[in-house]
């Protein structure tokens, strides 16, 4: 669908990207009318709260509307505070720079990334004078962290944060934050906890949404297939933009366990969708295209609160983690 | 695209292998919905698009899978290889490392695919012409000395790329239909001995897709 003379949105979204050939600009314009007033009471609240609490200290009143979406302009700043992110850059000062400084890259990682960054966002019509900066984060960090190295899918991380920030060496520390203590180990050269985690994710579906599983497993497309860009970019790249903010903004502050709400939420969503698949094909194409557009994910409002309406502890995912481990373990016997 | 998605012989799993950036995702974007994207994206994960062809009045869909090159990537794609009856091992004429790696890519494939999967070599992006740096003569005769079959494509300008996938499609199909006439088959679900199951039989459909990518 192209804009039209009527609609009040361009084919380009507020961070730059274009909008796809089946963006759906009546169902969008609905949504943002609501929207577009929360967005404005939001930030009228926000700015008390940060008064309030400059520190950001997080507490209940924090995390309740971190939920809720941080506005724009104080996302960069939130992000690094409640993350830990500036505390981190704080301790080791010169740790960014030093690493831009080293003498000679191992090619093999600046081959690889310089691969990827054109292949980064091309849809973005800003991020062509990002890419320079975005070689240099990406560099900075596959030097720094030898066990991950160069993760294609970091790319996109990576690419997002400076899109947000703007900032070379914030984007770093955001991005060593996630690799680290989000989602350890889903980057590294074996990937081994991103396995766990797909297993873990469909036990889940398995216990919330039974029905669901069936399908999929009836139909052959292996969650392998369908969740790992989900994990390995934390929903970059995979819904719409608006939302992957608003995703990371629980992530960080509250940690891995917003990637299996929303991984659920997913499914939980768009149950009935997946539940019409006739085959592997139409199945593949609802996760890949409809996902990144339609207007379930669009409308991040109620996406957000179809996360946090799923019953999930922390403890039931650290039981579910063990025992992928266990199975693992036995298969491999 | 052609025959009716939901009507088919022979169901063909095929995947798509090589380095990083050779222009797997354009050689499936190019024969499934004949698109060829400048602003591609790196692959994350594994994504996949059939098309159904004719060979012999025989409709036969391939199903064809997309991986990311990256080494590590090979830790998730155990589901790839399985019951793949064929594979374009993918090198970018232009890049002299993506062609030395194809040995590495055929280990991979002898590791872990099917001992009788049919292997294609392609050297792709041949409209570089002015860049290139593997001579399709020495690749030819790679192929040849590892029983491959060879093919220059271009995603970009889509030459051969419809004869790529036609010409391993149809060897495959030889192959099964070949192999039905010497073992007829028993019920409807039949597995080679001695190797994992591999789908090239015609079967009911409702079998055949059960079978073919768990």
């Amino acid at each position: 669908m192209e804009p039209t003379a009527e609609s009040k949105f361009s084919d380009v979204d507020e961070y730059g990207f274009k909008r796809g050939e089946k963006f759906d600009y009546k169902d969008y314009g609905k949504f943002m009318d609501s929207y577009l007033k929360t967005l404005t009471r939001r930030r009228i609240k926000w700015e008390s709260i940060i008064r309030e609490n400059p520190e950001l200290i997080l507490n209940t009143k924090l995390k309740r509307y971190i939920r809720k979406g941080i506005p724009g302009p104080y996302r960069t700043d939130v992000w690094m505070k409640i993350s830990g992110a500036e505390a981190a850059q704080k301790k080791n000062p010169n740790l960014y720079r030093s690493l831009l400084n080293i003498d000679h890259f191992i090619k093999e990682i600046s081959d690889s990334i310089s691969i990827d960054l054109p292949r980064t966002f091309p849809d973005n019509i800003h991020f062509d004078s990002k890419k320079e900066r975005l070689f240099n984060i990406l560099c900075a960090y596959a030097h720094h962290n030898r066990d991950v190295g160069y993760c294609q899918g970091l790319n996109y991380i990576a690419g997002l944060l400076l899109i947000v920030t703007d900032d070379e060496e914030k984007s770093f520390w955001l991005l060593k934050h996630i690799v680290e203590n989000i989602v350890p180990q889903y980057h590294s050269h074996n990937m081994a906890s991103l396995l766990r985690d797909l297993a873990v994710f469909r036990e889940l579906v398995i216990k919330r949404v039974p029905a669901v599983n069936r399908r999929v497993e009836d139909l052959g497309l292996p969650y392998a297939v369908i969740a790992s860009k989900w994990f390995i970019c934390i929903f970059a790249e995979v819904l719409p933009v608006e939302t992957v903010l608003r995703i990371w903004d629980c992530v960080f502050a509250e940690g891995y366990k917003i990637v299996f709400r929303a991984a659920l939420a997913l499914f939980i969503t768009h149950k009935n969708l997946i539940l019409e698949c006739e085959d592997i094909a139409a199945l593949a194409n609802l996760f890949r295209d409809t996902m990144i557009q339609g207007s379930i994910v669009t409308d991040c409002h109620s996406f957000i609160d179809s996360m946090f309406s799923i019953r999930l502890k922390r403890s039931e995912l650290e039981s579910l983690r063990k025992v992928a481990v266990l199975n693992e373990h036995m298969s491999n016997k | 695209m052609g025959a009716r998605e939901d009507e088919y012989d022979y169901l063909f799993k095929v995947v798509l292998i090589g380095d990083s950036g050779v222009g797997k995702s354009n050689l499936l974007s190019r024969f499934t919905r004949n698109e060829f994207n400048l602003e591609s994206k790196s692959t994350i994960g594994v994504e996949f698009a059939t098309r159904s062809i004719e060979v012999d009045g025989k409709t036969i869909k391939a199903q064809i899978w997309d991986t990311a090159g990256q080494e590590r990537y090979r830790a998730i794609t155990s589901a790839y290889y399985r019951g793949a009856v064929g594979a374009l091992l993918v090198y970018d004429i232009a890049k002299h490392l993506t062609y030395e790696n194809v040995e590495r890519w055929l280990r991979e494939l002898r590791d872990h695919a099917d001992q009788n999967i049919v292997i294609m070599l392609v050297g792709n992006k041949s409209d570089l012409r002015h860049l290139r740096s593997v001579p399709t003569d020495e690749a030819k005769l790679f192929a040849e000395r590892n029983g491959l079959s060879f093919i220059e494509t271009s995603a970009l300008d889509s030459t051969n790329v419809e004869t790529a996938f036609q010409n391993i499609l149809t060897e495959i199909y030889r192959i099964v239909s070949q192999k039905q006439i010497r073992d007829p088959p028993e019920g409807d679900v039949i597995r080679p001995s001695n190797v994992e199951p591999i789908d090239v039989k015609p079967t009911v459909t409702a079998d055949v897709r059960k079978q073919c990518c768990q």
